[in-house]
């Protein structure tokens, strides 16, 4: 973890409530208000495990996934990476290095 | 400028313009106290300081990968979105002849709830169905089916490269081409390493195209009527919509793009009652979706979602347990070797944050690199921290008490100091 100023201030307020409320409230605290982001995950992770919200868990098990992929009469029926899916869902990239090499030619400094 | 969920937007639209030219985010110098969080929170370097009063400003699009991770952790409230479709599609959510067609990703509805008081991470996906449907769109389609039929795409395109060998035109290892920062960051920073990019579009592209072309079919609507509306926990969405080429369908793949927050805007502008709300489900033919699909919310997902079916496609057997614990990410780094029967060891690695992204990168371009699969997101964990969700509630508190300060400084000069 970067020590920056949030950081800072975030150990600040943890010392700050071992001093006041003592050990065991702090440690409650600082558990319930646990990252924001692995909050989001775990409920990704959950509705992926719960039944009630997806019935299925492989893409290849999808019945509208059989349906656009059917051999006889599926939008793609040649199957995935076929003339179709290629024309359709396939993509190029272009190369967008000489912008940055000019930025960089000016002076200019990025962290990368 | 119109405020929402504490970010301020421009409302602006653009048609046939180039991207590239666009400030997607920005600062605005007046509000900007040179504190520095979007500099550490920026993965190229490309937001710094432009004066010696340190005030900061995006130096320039080129070196900006638009993943707003500045503007979700400015302190302040300074940066700004330079895009907005909001008030466009409030337009063409009222005309009788265009079809509105809805297009949310995974992790949307594990923060739009966040915007109506839920705890932190609520899955809202039933509600936000109901909301769509209430605003007035004509299909409720869903990215999620999309991330399915990707999987199918780039599983099958990984599994052509590992029988090959990694030789010629299609080499190993293969990198995810679902993130458009992380797009953008190989484009520039790294063009030799393209051919490792998976050809795949990302899947909100893939059902731009698949709903003008085979959604029309379906439902026998004229594919020019169509108007299909990305929503996105994301920025640089609203960049890969713009791409010139993503036109595959016969007209543009993506009509516009908005994010978690906008979403969340227009339904309290529409005084949709969202809590209140009861669960919906998509409309199936582009709209069912597996737990497979959702996943692709958060970092390690992809992987997850590819490794279940490379699994079955390899050995030739069932899965029996679709849990693959070992390539969740939550930051950093991860590297799994997965055992497959018949098959061998699947090497992989997982990397969010684009300073991990390039260690892995310097790997491959030194021929180094032991992986056949690499998956890359731009925003730490993935899309349920991407740079249009709803605000980090620290964030949001250090912003209460900034605008707490600006009154009271406010107060303080209006009084006579003599």
């Amino acid at each position: 973890m970067k020590f920056n100023r949030r950081n800072f201030l975030k150990a600040g307020a943890v010392m700050a409530g071992y001093a006041v409320l003592g050990f065991n409230v702090t440690k409650e605290a600082v558990a319930a208000a646990m990252e924001f982001v692995a909050q989001r995950q775990q409920s990704v992770y959950a509705a992926d495990a719960n039944p009630k919200i997806y019935k299925l868990r492989k893409s290849q098990d999808n019945p509208m996934v059989k349906k656009i992929y059917d051999h006889k009469d599926g939008f793609l029926h040649e199957g995935p990476c076929g003339h179709e899916s290629h024309h359709l869902l396939h993509t190029h990239y272009v190369d967008r290095s000489k912008k940055l090499e000019a930025l960089k030619a000016k002076g200019v400094e990025l962290a990368l | 400028m119109l405020e929402i969920e504490g970010i301020s937007y421009q409302s602006n639209a653009p048609k046939g313009v180039d991207p590239d030219e666009i400030f997607f985010v920005q600062v605005d110098a007046d509000k900007c106290e040179g504190c520095g969080e979007c500099n550490s929170a920026c993965p190229t370097g490309a937001i710094q300081p432009i004066n010696d009063d340190d005030i900061h400003g995006v130096i320039d699009t080129a070196a900006c990968v638009n993943c707003g991770q500045c503007l979700a952790n400015c302190p302040v409230g300074a940066i700004y979105e330079g895009v907005s479709y909001v008030d466009e599609l409030f337009e063409k959510l009222k005309d009788p002849n265009t079809v509105v067609v809805s297009m949310p990703a995974p992790a949307v509805r594990y923060g739009l709830g966040e915007c109506f008081g839920a705890p932190t991470g609520t899955y809202v996906g039933g509600k936000m169905h109901a909301a769509l449907r209430k605003l007035g769109f004509d299909y409720i389609w869903d990215t999620e089916y999309a991330a399915d039929v990707t999987i199918m795409e780039e599983g099958t395109e990984l599994l052509t490269r590992v029988k090959e060998g990694g030789k010629g035109k299609h080499p190993l290892p293969q990198f995810t081409s679902c993130c458009p920062g992380w797009i953008k960051f190989v484009e520039s920073y790294y063009p030799d390493l393209l051919p490792n990019l998976s050809t795949c579009k990302s899947p909100v592209a893939m059902l731009g195209t698949l709903a003008k072309t085979y959604g029309a079919k379906e439902t026998k609507t004229d594919a020019k009527k169509i108007y299909t509306v990305s929503i996105m926990p994301c920025v640089a969405k609203k960049y890969e919509g713009l791409r010139p080429e993503m036109n595959q369908s016969g007209h543009r793949d993506i009509d516009a793009t908005i994010n978690t927050r906008e979403l969340a805007y227009m339904i309290k502008k529409a005084g949709i009652e969202f809590n209140g709300l009861k669960d919906e489900n998509p409309d199936p033919v582009l709209g069912e979706s597996t737990g497979a699909a959702t996943i692709f919310g958060t970092s390690g997902g992809v992987m997850e979602a590819a490794l279940r079916l490379a699994y079955e496609e390899l050995s030739n057997t069932k899965l029996a347990n679709p849990d693959i614990k070992v390539v969740r990410a939550h930051e950093g780094i991860k590297t799994a070797d997965v055992e497959v029967p018949n098959f061998g060891t699947v090497k992989i690695a997982v990397a969010s944050g684009l300073q991990n992204a390039a260690k892995l990168c310097d790997e491959v371009r030194a021929g180094k690199s032991p992986y056949h699969f690499i998956e890359i997101m731009t925003c730490p964990g993935g899309c349920v921290n991407g740079g249009g969700q709803p605000l980090d509630p620290e964030i949001q508190a250090s912003r209460f008490r900034s605008t707490v300060a600006k009154i009271n400084r406010r107060f303080r000069t209006r009084k006579p100091t003599a």
